[in-house]
């Protein structure tokens, strides 16, 4: 498979090769989505989303400054997609981003759309859906941009592209719909049942002695972050998320869903055997580990194809990925200054009134408007600017252009989170360790803030700690900003920036198969959230995420506590009245006995037993039954003999 | 009071089942007073069959213990984890049979003289049989003769093992879902009122009392029946949302996610009578049937038990008053002539 797809891509990249070296190119991919069937890790067959009948999909490539023309055609029949490019400023182009329902209504099965935009930064980065939570099902590839003017060419001979990612032998709709159902309360993400290294699994890399090899590494998976190290080998990392950074020097780096870095792996002068490369999912994130999950997956630096295949070696330690932190970015930007504009997000867990457990920040847990968000702004006219026209459930920030934006995120959950930014690389100017509690009440100044911070567009959150990030709002556009987990993506750990609407509104021209999209869906392309045009600041009918729980009594428990306290006192009343009622007339016994016929027949009766001292006289009247029951005896007892 | 250190149920069961055996006790006692202690007597007899009465209860109690003693050990040693999985279905399944339990000797004890005579019909009959029997030779006749000769020791000896065995079993299966520490107070509180009412009924005490007593315990009794079977049927809900969350909702606690939302009448995040314990909603939880997360399970169960126990009182006392079951043709009246031993004893044993 990897042989094929090396060949198409080839294809792709002799016939613009020639152009693209003197000036800017354009390059044109022609991409049926359709569903496959894949089993990338041997255990089970699956439908797999691919493009032109093949999986994994093909690999984005193209120069800085080249435009990319991406026809869509959706083939999947039964499901909607769209397409976002990871990391991608998209200066100029916001509706050219992808998600759904933000920056275009998504493209319908049957329906064709075009992504047309410029690349003006250098680096890894990747394509993937962004409708429905749908990526993990196959949709997710890398875009490598190459660099004329890579500060680091002369320190590599050859370029590989390595993607590591988690697998699903289930599809993601009937996973989305356990995980966000009453029937798992407490949020726990669907734990992959594979780990896969380019797609794939005992991956042989070729490689020649002596020679030093630049890995763009991409995390396109789903949910797991991946532990990855290369066994006898040190990786000297030159870039993160499209950044170039100072070169810096690891024994094994942490990638989350959706981080990428490209690191310089150079291959030992001579050597007798192969070494293993090991990407091992972040456990930590699984609420549990099945019995038959192997978190690891392993692949080889092939020095000879004759020497033999080690298994990797156990860790004897805990895992000690290299800090990005550290990281310092290669032009070295300086920190920002004080911010024109603080936003502060919460990161909640907490289950609404269909008992499904969902994700917050502060109190709102985004659900996706009726107008896309994009056309909000770009229809609501000088309202554009106010935050209420997107909707309260978009948690939509409006930006002025040029403002300097600091972003806190406090993280109130047990988990880690990576965070995403469309549109931006933020400046990392602060994490916290674990369980330090939140960026407000830890005392820490902006003194403390990194000089020269990393920058990237995904940054991983640590368990119940704070991250600050700050950046420039020098990209109009509707940016979200949401955790990667693409579980968390779909319980509504997401917020929206409205970057300069007003300039938006000015500058931007919407294709008509992007309307054209809109309409084959019924989804309306003007108004507010709501998609009221008259009244923009009306947001009644917008889309909502379901009322919170009930926390006490309702009328319904009232009214049912109610009838119970009736019932049970009208039947003790009952009970009460039955026992204390007289039962001297009791004709419910099934016989009435004649003693008439009895009497004379035996001399003593034992009558007495009843009559004199063991019936208790009075007792429910027993008195009055005790003529039946000196019957009783008398019928049928015979003096005992001893 | 809490329901940790006092389980009604047990109480209940333990003080209706010694109850009846003092009954069984108390009868027979007097009766052999009335045919052998009096002035023509044979006091020989007499003796030698108190002896017997007595020696009965004894082995029989001294059996019962035994049992007892060994099931709790079984209980304790195999563990309750065992259960764990299915607990709910366990809790369900004993609250189910608590209720029924409850529900019909409530009845009885509401006219407990009829308890009495039930009794003192069966042991008449029962030391009527053998002598009506002239039974083949062989085994079972040498037992038979046994038993004729060792009545008075066998009827005291089979009921105090039958009614100890079944308090027995009863309370181990109460035990075992609560604390064990919520069984002694009640086993031996209802054995001692039990024998108290059991001598009061024998001595004739008190009559006005003892009947308010008794109706105001069993409207108790009813009570608790009514939260049992609530919970029982709330115990087979939350089993069953245990199953669907994947694991025990328990451990999830009060929350959200411990309860199934659409099946949910009310939920209150406090007041559980299962977490710490439960405090003084344990005691309402055993008493009204109290819970903090109401089903429409539980709270149609709860309704629907107090309509049946509120139609069968009313249907019992119809039949005593009518002489026949509301509904039903009023039957012919049934007139057994008692000539001979025979008719006697079979129209009273039915």
């Amino acid at each position: 498979m990897a042989s094929t797809r090396a060949l198409w891509i080839l294809a792709f990249v002799t016939l613009f090769a020639t152009t693209s070296l003197t000036n800017a190119a354009t390059i044109t991919y022609d991409f049926d989505i359709s569903w496959v069937t894949a089993n990338p890790d041997g255990l089970a067959n699956r439908p797999t989303i691919g493009i032109n009948g093949q999986w994994p999909i093909p690999r984005i490539e193209a120069d800085v400054g080249d435009r990319i023309i991406v026809n869509v055609v959706n083939s999947l029949g039964n499901q909607s997609t769209s397409l976002h490019f990871h990391g991608l400023f998209m200066n100029g182009s916001t509706h050219m981003d992808g998600p759904s329902q933000t920056t275009q209504c998504p493209i319908p099965p049957g329906g064709r759309f075009t992504y047309n935009f410029t690349i003006e930064q250098p680096g890894t980065y990747w394509y993937h859906s962004h409708t429905h939570g749908q990526y993990p099902d196959g949709l997710r590839g890398p875009l490598i941009v190459r660099d004329p003017e890579n500060p680091f060419k002369e320190m590599y001979d050859e370029e590989l592209v390595l993607t590591v990612s988690d697998w699903y032998h289930d599809q993601m709709p009937g996973l989305l719909s356990f995980f966000m159902s009453k029937a798992n309360p407490t949020g726990a993400e669907p734990v992959p049942n594979s780990a896969l290294l380019n797609e794939t699994q005992d991956l042989k890399i070729a490689v020649q002695a002596g020679k030093t090899y630049l890995f763009r590494m991409i995390n396109i998976g789903a949910f797991a972050g991946q532990y990855v190290w290369f066994e006898g080998h040190n990786m000297t990392i030159l870039e993160v998320d499209g950044v170039y950074t100072q070169p810096a020097v690891a024994s094994m780096i942490y990638l989350s869903a959706a981080q990428r870095c490209s690191f310089l792996i150079t291959a030992k002068e001579n050597s007798s055997t192969n070494f293993p490369i090991v990407a091992s999912m972040d456990t930590d994130l699984f609420d549990k580990l099945p019995d038959d999950l192997n978190w690891n997956v392993t692949g080889w630096l092939e020095y000879d194809s004759k020497a033999p295949y080690p298994t990797p070696k156990v860790l004897d330690q805990p895992f000690e990925p290299f800090d990005d932190m550290k990281l310092a970015s290669w032009d070295t930007q300086a920190l920002l200054g004080e911010p024109d504009q603080v936003v502060t997000l919460n990161v909640i867990m907490d289950n609404l009134g269909d008992g499904a457990n969902y994700a917050f920040f502060n109190n709102i847990t985004y659900t996706s408007p009726k107008v896309p968000t994009l056309y909000t702004a770009l229809t609501a006219g000088e309202l554009a600017s106010e935050a209420a026209v997107y909707g309260e459930y978009t948690h939509s920030f409006v930006l002025e252009r040029g403002q300097v934006v600091e972003l806190v995120v406090n993280n109130l959950d047990s988990g880690k989170h990576p965070f995403h930014l469309h549109g931006h690389n933020f400046q990392a100017v602060w994490r916290s360790e674990e369980e330090a509690g939140t960026f407000g009440d830890s005392n820490v100044t902006s003194e403390e803030f990194t000089k020269i911070p990393m920058r990237r567009d995904t940054i991983v959150l640590f368990p119940e700690g704070n991250i600050v990030l700050r950046f420039k709002a020098d990209n109009p556009g509707v940016w979200l900003f949401h955790c990667h987990i693409e579980w968390h993506v779909q319980s509504g750990l997401m917020a929206t920036f409205v970057e300069a609407p007003l300039d938006l509104q000015k500058t931007l021209q919407i294709p008509d198969d992007h309307y054209a999209a809109c309409k084959a869906s019924g989804i309306p392309t003007e108004g507010n959230a709501a998609a009221n045009t008259v009244n923009l600041l009306d947001l009644s009918g917008q889309n909502t995420p379901p009322g919170p729980l009930p926390t006490g009594f309702t009328t319904r428990g009232i009214v049912a506590l109610v009838f119970s306290c009736i019932s049970g006192i009208l039947g003790v009343a009952v009970v009460a009245w039955y026992g204390f009622a007289d039962v001297g007339d009791d004709k419910s016994s099934p016989v009435s006995v004649s003693r008439v016929a009895a009497k004379g027949v035996y001399e003593q009766p034992a009558a007495s037993l009843g009559e004199d001292s063991v019936s208790a006289p009075g007792v429910g009247n027993v008195g009055a039954d005790r003529d039946e029951i000196s019957a009783v005896g008398g019928g049928s007892g015979k003096p005992v003999s001893a | 009071m809490a329901d940790d250190i006092f389980s009604v149920p047990v109480f209940l069961v333990v003080f209706r089942e010694s109850l009846e055996a003092v009954i069984v006790v108390s009868i027979l006692l007097a009766f052999l007073k009335q045919t052998l202690d009096g002035p023509n007597g044979d006091k020989t007899a007499y003796k030698k069959l108190v002896r017997q009465v007595w020696l009965g209860t004894a082995l029989g109690l001294l059996i019962c213990l035994i049992i007892g003693g060994a099931l709790i050990g079984v209980f304790y040693t195999i563990g309750v984890n065992k259960w764990e999985l299915s607990e709910n279905n366990y809790e369900g399944a004993f609250c189910l049979i608590a209720s029924v339990i409850i529900t019909f000797v409530g009845a009885a004890l509401l006219r407990i003289g009829k308890m009495q005579e039930k009794w003192r019909v069966k042991l008449a009959a029962s030391l009527e049989t053998p002598l009506s029997m002239t039974g083949p030779a062989g085994r079972w006749s040498a037992v038979k003769r046994f038993f004729e000769k060792y009545a008075m020791f066998g009827l005291p000896f089979v009921t105090v093992l039958r009614e100890g065995i079944e308090a027995i079993v009863f309370v181990a299966g109460v035990s075992f879902q609560a604390p064990a520490k919520s069984v002694p107070l009640p086993v031996v509180v209802g054995l001692l009122v039990g024998l108290a009412v059991g001598y009061m009924l024998y001595r004739g005490g008190s009559s006005t009392r003892l009947q308010i007593f008794l109706v105001v315990s069993t409207c108790l009794l009813y009570l608790v029946a009514a939260g049992l079977f609530s919970r029982a049927v709330w115990a087979f809900e939350a089993q069953r949302w245990s199953t669907t969350i994947g694991g025990d909702a328990a451990e999830i606690g009060n929350g959200p996610g411990s309860y199934d939302i659409d099946n949910s009448v009310w939920h209150v995040n406090c007041c559980s009578p299962e977490l710490n314990g439960g405090g003084g909603w344990g005691f309402f939880k055993a008493i009204l049937g109290w819970t903090n997360s109401a089903t429409y399970g539980s709270v149609i169960s709860y309704n629907v038990y107090w309509i049946f126990v509120i139609l069968g009182f009313l249907a019992l006392r119809y039949r005593e008053v009518k002489g026949h079951w509301p509904l039903m043709a009023t039957p012919e009246p049934q007139e057994v002539v008692l000539t001979t031993e025979d008719a006697g004893v079979k129209g009273l044993q039915k």
